[in-house]
């Protein structure tokens, strides 16, 4: 019973860890820039969320506010600081990329620490649990996991199917061979940052739905999502997906028997381990 | 009427000239060559003319237009399509997504696929298969055939023939008459002289980044210096 609740948590879990990973991976792959911020994004958008339902919004409109919010931090952040990254090449390019972003993760997560120290976003979703395989399992972490199901098939019907999602790819695969059939890079970039804002702004508020989002929570989020997105491939969506969900499985089995102390170091340890095993990661640079 | 004009382009790499003044004009219709050995400055003029690289001096005017320095997706919308001789396909899409993202931002033409099937039936057989898998002659076709999808007035081949054996360059030099003798503009830098002179109805020879020489293809191909370094004939 215990381990078949750890499975079930553990895909609830996973399928959060893959909707904050694949927000990252795509940054990476498209513009090699390791977004270290994404988890004060995350944040950022939640408090947001906090602010205006604590100004008396309702929960809808304010956590669509809150995710366009955190949107719009990251478009900027393309059409600003990052154009400096962009006129860098290869080793440069990744080095002051990270470096930036760091930097603006560090100011994002000490403003609202400072601003808003006791500020945390829980979306409570009513209704009483739901039996699955003899595991209650709250309406608040299926509804969380049918949010992330649905934006993963979206995204990847997106990047499969439609002229933008191709163009994204193509960039990813050969920025040159993307010029040449006259796709503009440049604006396919800040597209996929404001996509990945949104993806962030719409994890910190499904995750909050099973636990409270606290304005310091995001350098954990972007650890973790730096776990996903390495032990998926970067650059990989349904990797992001499939990493987020054993991950989450191999975090709850080891919290429940080994200790919730340990489970970080052991996630670090998966991607150390898939570094060295297949650095490509599982699924690739693709974008499948 | 000239369809591309270049006149005088100079450029090169981190300050250094490899391209410089060269002019040359094609008219709508015609195949025109350029030919030159290896570090001669194809290839740097070529990207220099489709904007993956800043020029220093000159004009390059397209179809009345000024494009000079115009960025490279911008030229290739407006119908000046390049393949370069890395080709640069994506590779872990399929034949077909390769084609269809020849035609971005447009939807693929249906007649405009069948036309590339035609010209490439190996493309046709490999449609669902990945561009990174094909071999070096699909690869050169799948480029040849994503650069057609734009439907584009004039089309720049670097090298079309470049790492392909004997039998498949003739191959593909039989497909690109085939697109002249439909009435698309080309451009094709070769080393591999007796073909391309063989397709073009004109040349241009390239020695260290400067027109040398240039004439009909037979005044070419009687051409001593012509002869001695790229026919062959001693």
């Amino acid at each position: 019973m215990k381990a078949v609740a750890a499975f079930l948590d553990g895909i609830v879990l996973g399928l959060q860890y893959g909707l904050l990973g694949v927000g990252l991976t795509l940054i990476y792959g498209l513009a090699g820039v390791v977004n270290l911020a994404h988890g004060q994004v995350a944040i950022f958008g939640a408090i947001v969320v906090s602010l205006l339902m604590g100004a008396g919004w309702a929960a809808v409109p304010a956590a669509a506010a809150g995710i366009l919010a955190a949107g719009i931090l990251l478009l900027f952040l393309d059409l600003t600081l990052m154009r400096a990254v962009y006129r860098e090449r290869g080793e440069h390019r990744i080095l002051l990329g990270l470096l930036l972003m760091l930097g603006v993760g560090f100011v994002i997560d000490g403003f609202l620490v400072w601003r808003y120290p006791i500020e945390s976003l829980s979306l409570r979703i009513g209704g009483d649990p739901v039996p699955i395989l003899g595991v209650k399992m709250s309406t608040g972490s299926l509804l969380a996991s049918g949010i992330a199901i649905t934006t993963g098939l979206l995204l990847v019907v997106f990047f499969q199917r439609t002229t933008l999602g191709r163009g994204v790819r193509s960039v990813i695969q050969d920025e040159q061979g993307a010029r040449l059939v006259g796709i503009n890079p440049s604006s396919v970039r800040t597209f996929v940052f404001l996509l990945s804002g949104l993806l962030a702004g719409l994890v910190a508020g499904t995750r909050s739905m099973t636990s409270p989002q606290v304005s310091s929570l995001g350098i954990q989020l972007t650890t973790l999502a730096l776990i996903v997105a390495v032990v998926g491939g970067l650059g990989s969506v349904s990797g992001a997906f499939l990493a987020g969900v054993l991950l989450g499985i191999v975090d709850r089995f080891a919290s429940a028997y080994i200790g919730q102390f340990y489970t970080a170091v052991i996630l670090l340890l998966c991607a150390a381990a898939m570094i060295v095993i297949r650095p490509s990661g599982l699924l690739g640079k693709s974008t499948r | 009427m000239t369809l591309l004009q270049v006149s005088g382009i100079s450029a090169g790499y981190a300050g250094e000239d490899v391209v410089r003044g060269i002019s040359f004009e094609v008219a709508r219709g015609e195949a025109v060559t350029i030919i030159g050995s290896n570090g001669a400055g194809k290839s740097t003029l070529f990207r220099a003319i489709v904007g993956l690289l800043k020029s220093t001096s000159g004009v390059v005017n397209f179809d009345g237009r000024n494009v000079t320095n115009l960025a490279t997706y911008k030229i290739s919308r407006l119908g000046l399509a390049y393949v370069p001789a890395e080709r640069h396909l994506f590779p872990q899409m399929t034949v077909m997504e390769n084609l269809v993202l020849g035609a971005f931002p447009g939807k693929p033409d249906p007649a405009r696929t069948d036309l590339v099937f035609d010209l490439f039936p190996r493309l046709a057989e490999r449609r669902r298969q990945d561009a990174g898998t094909l071999s070096g002659g699909e690869q050169q076709m799948l480029a040849v055939g994503r650069a057609l999808m734009s439907e584009p007035t004039v089309l720049m081949l670097d090298e079309p023939t470049t790492g392909l054996a004997p039998r498949l360059a003739r191959e593909a030099y039989g497909a690109l008459a085939k697109l002249r003798d439909g009435g698309l503009t080309l451009v094709v830098a070769e080393q591999q002289v007796p073909l391309a002179l063989e397709l073009a109805s004109r040349g241009y020879v390239l020695e260290n980044g400067r027109v040398e020489l240039s004439g009909t293809s037979a005044d070419l191909a009687g051409n001593p210096d012509v002869q001695r370094a790229y026919l062959g004939v001693a």
